[in-house]
């Protein structure tokens, strides 16, 4: 069955095509990876998908439906749920704080005026429950601010997945994570539930080759090419930008 | 340990309370003490405490600077000075909800016409919108007694209770219902979904659209019930003051809430209370001591608290108060 199908999409920034033509379709539950060089689109491409920005052309259908104009908010409610690469956890704001507003986002009474957020209790235990997985529950009353780097992203990732998504979208889950913390990002991503539809944008290449079945390589804006693992590995245009191009041999840097 | 912190809080229960409980009765009895004159100050406390609640659900809690906010209290005094001018409606109960559904209505619609702006163009929008009901308070005939300056003679309202009429600390005590009330709207608000909602907008909106909140919806909705108090403590000053002009819709009088909400604590619930009393009360006694340059010892005061009491001196009364707690024991069981 088909979770997401990308129809001949495109964004353009002025001159810019920041993404140009680009198709693909991803089956549910598949684990795909998108990589490139840097500026090679795959933020915009995640920004399409998932509503932030609306696409020059081109449409998007999300298990069927299709959402190119709709809101982020609506894609949410449709089962997207997103780990952004700058962390964007509300900083001032307690660690239960953030875990229930995540929890409410996608519920009917996120709009209720005259009840106490605390009385509600299957979202305080769901929150609770969500926390103790994350190993976070000390912190709960901690404002986000205070948490390590390491932490912050583990807490960004498990707050996607209390949404119960159907795709998962994690943009640059181990950027500026320690060796052992992007090992248990990895761990996170493995042992997702096999109904959850996950793509993936990283420059680090362990991550990539770790947990996707199927990696898409973007240039330009363009999908240069589309394949398993050993199959990228051995595509000789991907080759060529990765090692032979000199420049931009930086898919291990920042981001 | 699965406790959250619904549970914890039940010890500290009484010390949360305290404040609260303790201001109440300050209401209740000081007046029973004070001449007409003090208990008129009072009065003017409560209507512009409430005012700046109303302001601080959107600019304290959604993060909105609206420059515009005495548009729904001047429209809620309006409702109320019109009614006695030309249909001499005096009735509370008829004047008082006609008052905050106009300031609501138009809180409705300036709501869809600031809200496509946001940051600082949604505040030159509400500006812009706030100076346009001034102006036309200024010069459209109906909106006028005799004199074009306001309108004039404005009673104390009918409460349609035979045989009782109400006199300075009566309305007091009715303005007192009103404000008390509004107070537990205003929390219960702030502690909903909704509330905690409106926070996370300001924090950072992008991701609250992302984990699915229609944030325009949000805001919306927070501007126009923010409209309906600013409309109801409109319609309790119209009453207080027996006199409307149109400086009550304009930017003069937007500024009050901001000040007060600023001085005495953005986003949290009592901070724009405290920033109300302090401003109204030294007003009052700088007006007394100096009647021509009161404003320059608020000016300093509102300085004074910038540097050195930058949360608010409703925050800063507030860690006093949890450190003797913590310090004398009654806080913590």
């Amino acid at each position: 069955m088909e979770a997401l199908r990308i129809k001949a999409l495109s964004k353009q920034f002025g001159g810019v095509e920041a993404v140009n033509d680009v198709s693909f379709t991803v089956n549910v539950g598949e684990r795909l990876a998108i990589i490139g060089p840097n500026g090679a689109g795959k933020t915009t491409l995640f920004n399409l998908i998932n509503g932030q920005l609306s696409p020059t052309a081109g449409r998007i259908h999300f298990f069927g439906e299709d959402v190119t104009s709709l809101p982020p908010h609506r894609r949410a409610h449709l089962g997207q749920a997103r780990a952004f690469q700058v962390i964007s956890l509300l900083q001032e704001l307690t660690v239960l704080e953030n875990t229930l507003l995540t929890i409410n986002g996608t519920k009917p009474h996120r709009f209720v005026m005259f009840r106490p957020v605390m009385k509600f209790e299957d979202v305080l235990q769901k929150a609770v429950d969500t926390l103790k997985g994350l190993d976070l529950l000390e912190k709960q009353d901690e404002p986000v601010r205070n948490l390590s780097y390491g932490e912050q992203r583990r807490l960004e990732i498990g707050l996607g997945l209390s949404m119960d998504p159907k795709l998962f979208l994690l943009d640059e889950p181990s950027a500026g994570l320690t060796k052992e913390e992007s090992a248990e990002i990895i761990g996170i991503i493995k042992n997702l539930k096999t109904n959850i539809t996950v793509l993936i944008v990283d420059h680090d290449m362990d991550m990539v080759f770790e947990v996707a079945e199927r990696i898409l390589v973007l240039h330009y804006g363009q999908l240069i090419a589309d394949g398993d693992p050993s199959q990228i590995q051995a595509d000789q245009k991907v080759r060529e930008i990765y090692i032979g191009v000199e420049d931009s041999v930086d898919y291990a840097g920042t981001a | 340990m699965e406790t959250t912190k619904q549970d914890r809080g039940q010890d500290r229960w009484i010390s949360r309370a305290a404040p609260y409980l303790l201001g109440t009765l300050v209401l209740l009895i000081t007046p029973l003490f004070l001449d007409t004159y003090g208990q008129g100050l009072m009065t003017r406390f409560l209507v512009f405490a409430l005012f700046a609640m109303s302001f601080n659900i959107v600019f304290g809690y959604a993060g909105l600077m609206s420059l515009g906010h005495a548009a729904f209290f001047g429209a809620g005094g309006y409702t109320v000075a019109l009614l006695k001018l030309h249909y001499d409606v005096n009735l509370f109960w008829i004047s008082a909800p006609l008052g905050i559904l106009v300031a609501t209505f138009i809180a409705a619609i300036f709501g869809i016409i600031a809200l496509r702006a946001s940051g600082i163009y949604f505040l030159l929008v509400t500006f812009a919108l706030g100076q346009m009901l001034y102006s036309l308070a200024w010069n459209v005939k109906w909106l006028n007694s005799k004199g074009m300056q306001g309108i004039t003679g404005i009673n104390l309202p009918d409460l349609g209770i035979p045989g009782f009429t109400l006199d300075t600390i009566s309305f007091y005590y009715l303005v007192l219902i009103f404000f008390l009330l509004s107070c537990v709207l205003l929390y219960r608000l702030v502690i909903s979904p909704f509330g905690l909602a409106l926070v996370g907008i300001r924090e950072g909106e992008p991701r609250m659209e992302a984990v699915g909140y229609n944030t325009w919806f949000l805001k919306y909705a927070a501007f126009v019930v923010s409209g309906a108090f600013a409309g109801l403590a409109g319609v309790l000053f119209a009453y207080y003051n027996l006199f409307v002009s149109p400086n009550h819709l304009g930017i003069a009088t937007s500024f009050l809430p901001m000040v007060m909400a600023i001085m005495g604590g953005l986003g949290t619930f009592l901070g724009p209370v405290v920033g109300a009393a302090v401003f109204i009360f030294v007003e009052n006694f700088a007006s007394i001591l100096s009647p021509q340059r009161w404003p320059l010892v608020l000016g300093t005061l509102f300085v004074l608290t910038i540097m050195f009491a930058r949360e608010g001196i409703g925050v800063y009364l507030w860690r006093l108060w949890t450190r003797w707690g913590r310090d004398y024991g009654s806080v913590k069981n």
